[in-house]
């Protein structure tokens, strides 16, 4: 049996089916649904020349930025652009679903995707620093891309599950799927999920230097297409189960009754020439709907409006659909390319289509592509619509495959199933010695102690050519311990989800500062496209021919146990054979940087870094494990803490009569410290005992992903002591975990 | 001539941080991409900003710069015909 209560057989229930009982949207295409539909419905494009910030070189380019007064509108001041965006959305969706979360905030969770993060306001942070040498810290403040999803946990009082994806195009789809999964798992009735992303130098340069991008706005699946236009924007649907929503009389706008993610496992930035992964995630959603391809209506399209997009998504939708595909288009035009949110504001362009029962046109298109052979919608016009389709793809193949249904049809989404799931390998690049890092100009903030895994030399002569020129150390890290933990196996349907906190901040400060120094001259193409934060899982993916799920959490402190919660999704689900999760982070001058800012590191515990990668199969499919994972659960906690309602939640989950030995984050950052001992001795008082309370960061320093660092501790004690391990961590900004390790 | 194809050797060989070769170890004729020294698509953009910064040569849409990029004798004749325009 497992403990966890996301497993038990009470939750295969119909009634937790998802359905959509609220949405907000803020775009280039309007606030609002009845706002961008206008847009949509004229097939007017929303883009217009840049103003947001200077940019000498692209300046007149067609982009889908907003042009409104974000704090004028109500949006937090001490926030970047892109949590202003999400908090404008979220505030409308709760609206709409006419929620009061004060009753129910402990069911109520928030799962978003983004690429971005804070980027927009950290670059001006950079200018200034570059330009004119002073040090505003506030901008960084809100770097991380969890910020959006913390901010509006913390603003709108939910306390359920908390998580930001960040898998670049495809983010909120993939966000939309695993909270779909978290409702279907009980794990939350509610969840605001979808995604937000602001425009910023770092994709603005990027996306110019991959030569991606029209100045004359996209034209998806036309012939004379020459690439895609650049958005921003923010959509959040509240996902319900629908048990919650009739309980409480709530509207039901649509029912989202499929999902699927894929991923090519083939390049870094450009999709399969053939549409492999594109096909695979869209016959995943149509098989966990259970619905034939001939059921679907209409199909929102990636129709990003490059070359390669296209002709490999029109191959994918011809294949899918044997070649009597669906009406489709592409709403890029309306919005821009919003990137990580696309997901989101393509997924209420589908729930409006159904409510209206119209299909929505395809601004840009006007000459069939011989090389494509399919048209698009060019005019709007009603048609029945049931079931539609929404498709994402993003950088390193990483695809996502909403399906959304009207609210009168009866779901026969596949649900998932109870099992054990035991891990089969583990593999951890851990800090060897302590030594100190100097760091250079522009930040002239002092140097510190460190703990450094070192150089990885030995490690890094074991890959190939090409992956040691090309990919930078975090993308190594991840590789190597892939490596080390799993061994290939063709048979096998591999998912990944591998996390980072921070990300490969090396190649995206340095891309930033390049640009900045030389005012957008001598782009770095292949910088920008290690930056993303799933560079380090879609590496592994391709290393490893991994073509299931791939997901790259990144959640602050329980980045890691955002990753396991994935991977024993995917399991459970059947989606795979094999998980491979885990996380990793370094330590450069960037992250000693923002690090020194917020002031939270101790003397005792200073900065490190290191990368944990777990192999996780079902027990029956695995001869001899290391151990098992039985049960992971993450949610918020309340302020001011209160260790008695922890330790209720984590005895709502499990039964201490299997936990032997406590591993906390503590000690680690001095906020922190006195809440983790609060619980530790709440702990001890409810089991009528003294656990054995264990800590790991004197071993491995502080960082995002140290948790990973102490799951592998876990599996080491659960086996030498023959007991269950409890891994209980906090974040910073209001998340927690617990994950129990048994033998 | 030899002069400008021995020079692009070096820029690739430092440009694209390729390991253990020599510009002596590079053919004038042998491809590029794919077979030969095995760059994709990113070396190839890592390329477009390598003629801009070096010979001024602005290349605003990629299948521009395909046949140039087919070896290091087609790329030093493709600079070398942009030079004399």
């Amino acid at each position: 049996m497992v403990n966890n209560p996301n497993l038990q057989p009470s939750t295969f229930n119909p009634k937790r089916m998802p359905v959509i009982t609220g949405l907000g949207i803020v775009s280039a295409a309007g606030f609002g649904a009845e706002e961008v539909w206008g847009t949509i419905a004229s097939g007017t494009s929303g883009l217009k020349p840049l103003s947001l910030f200077q940019s000498s070189r692209y300046g007149q380019v067609l982009t889908g930025e907003i042009q409104r007064d974000l704090i004028g509108l109500g949006a937090p001041t001490r926030s970047s652009r892109s949590d202003k965006l999400g908090w404008l959305a979220a505030r409308a969706a709760i609206a709409d679903a006419k929620i009061n979360f004060r009753e129910n905030g402990e069911r109520a969770g928030v799962l978003l995707g983004t690429s971005v993060g804070g980027s927009f306001d950290s670059e001006n942070f950079l200018t200034t620093l570059i330009k004119q040498g002073k040090v505003r810290a506030r901008a960084t403040r809100f770097h991380e891309c969890s910020s959006t999803v913390d901010l509006i946990a913390a603003e709108f009082g939910l306390f359920g599950p908390s998580m930001a994806l960040a898998t670049a195009c495809s983010s909120s789809a993939l966000a939309i799927a695993q909270a779909a999964e978290m409702i279907m798992a009980g794990e939350a009735d509610m969840m605001l999920t979808g995604g937000a992303d602001s425009l910023a130098r770092m994709t603005w340069g990027g996306f110019h230097s991959l030569l991606l991008v029209d100045a004359a706005g996209c034209r998806p699946f036309d012939v004379t297409r020459g690439g895609m236009s650049l958005g921003e924007g923010a959509a959040i649907l509240v996902l319900e189960a629908e048990e919650s929503a009739v309980r409480r009389g709530a509207k039901i706008l649509a029912r989202l009754s499929g999902w699927g993610a894929s991923c090519d496992a083939y390049h870094a930035t450009a999709p399969h020439p053939q549409g492999a992964g594109a096909t695979a995630a869209m016959q995943a959603a149509l098989r966990r709907a259970q619905l034939e391809p001939a059921a679907i209506d209409y199909v929102n399209a990636h129709g990003t409006g490059t070359r390669e997009n296209d002709v490999a998504e029109g191959i994918a939708l011809k294949t899918v659909f044997h070649n009597r595909v669906p009406p489709f288009s592409s709403t890029k035009r309306n919005f821009g390319h919003a990137l990580a949110a696309s997901g989101a504001l393509e997924a209420v362009v589908c729930i409006e289509a159904l409510r209206r029962q119209v299909l929505p046109p395809s601004p840009g298109f006007s000459q069939c592509d011989p090389a494509i052979g399919l048209e698009p919608v060019t005019e709007l016009r009603s048609a029945p619509l049931t079931h539609v389709m929404s498709n994402s793809f993003g950088f390193g193949g990483n695809n996502g495959v909403l399906i959304f249904s009207k609210p009168d049809t009866t779901p026969q989404t596949r649900a998932p199933k109870k099992i054990q799931v035991a891990v089969g390998g583990l593999s951890v690049i851990g800090p060897g010695t302590l030594m100190t890092k100097e760091i250079s100009a522009p930040f002239p903030l002092g140097s510190g102690l460190v703990r450094s895994c070192g150089e990885l030399t030995d490690a890094v002569a074991l890959l190939t050519p090409n992956q040691r020129r090309r990919l930078s150390r975090l993308q190594q890290m991840a590789l190597i311990t892939a490596r080390h933990s799993h061994a290939p196996d063709p048979a096998q349907r591999v998912a990944v989800a591998i996390g980072t906190g921070m990300g490969c901040m090396e190649d995206a400060g340095t891309f930033i500062e390049n640009v900045v120094a030389k005012d957008e001259r001598e782009p770095m193409p292949a910088r920008f496209s290690n930056s993303v934060h799933n560079s380090p899982a879609s590496q592994v993916a391709i290393d490893q021919a991994a073509r299931a799920l791939n997901s790259a959490p990144t959640n602050g402190e329980i980045t890691f146990e955002s990753a396991l919660w994935q991977g024993l999704s995917q399991l459970a689900t059947d989606e795979a054979d094999c998980a491979l999760v885990g996380a990793v982070d370094e330590v450069n001058k960037y992250i000693l940087h923002l690090g020194q800012r917020w002031d939270a590191w101790t003397d005792k515990i200073i900065p490190g870094e290191g990368a944990v990668i777990a192999s996780l199969a079902p027990a029956e499919k695995i001869g001899a494990s290391l151990a098992r994972v039985t049960t992971v659960k993450l949610g918020r906690y309340r302020k001011p803490f209160d260790a008695v309602r922890e330790v209720d939640w984590i005895t709502s989950a499990l039964d201490l009569k299997n936990v032997g030995i406590v591993l906390s984050g503590a000690p680690g950052f001095r906020q922190l410290e006195p809440l983790y001992e609060s619980v530790s001795a709440e702990l001890d008082r409810r089991a009528g005992k003294n656990l054995e309370h264990q800590t790991y960061k004197q071993l491995c320093g502080e960082f995002h992903s140290a948790s990973a660092f102490g799951f592998s501790q876990a599996v080491k004690l659960a086996r030498e002591k023959n007991c269950g391990v409890l891994l209980f961590t906090l974040s910073l900004r209001g998340a927690k975990a617990l994950c129990l390790v048994e033998p | 001539m030899p002069s400008l194809t021995h020079e692009l050797k070096a820029k690739i060989i430092e440009s694209l941080k390729l390991q253990d070769i020599t510009p002596e170890q590079i053919a004038d004729d042998a491809p590029l991409f794919g077979t030969g020294l095995g760059l994709d698509s990113i070396d190839a953009l890592e390329l477009v900003v390598l003629l801009e910064k070096d010979y001024g040569i602005v290349i605003k849409d990629i299948e521009e710069g395909r046949p140039a990029f087919r070896s290091v004798q087609t790329l030093a004749e493709f600079i070398a015909a942009k030079r004399t325009n």
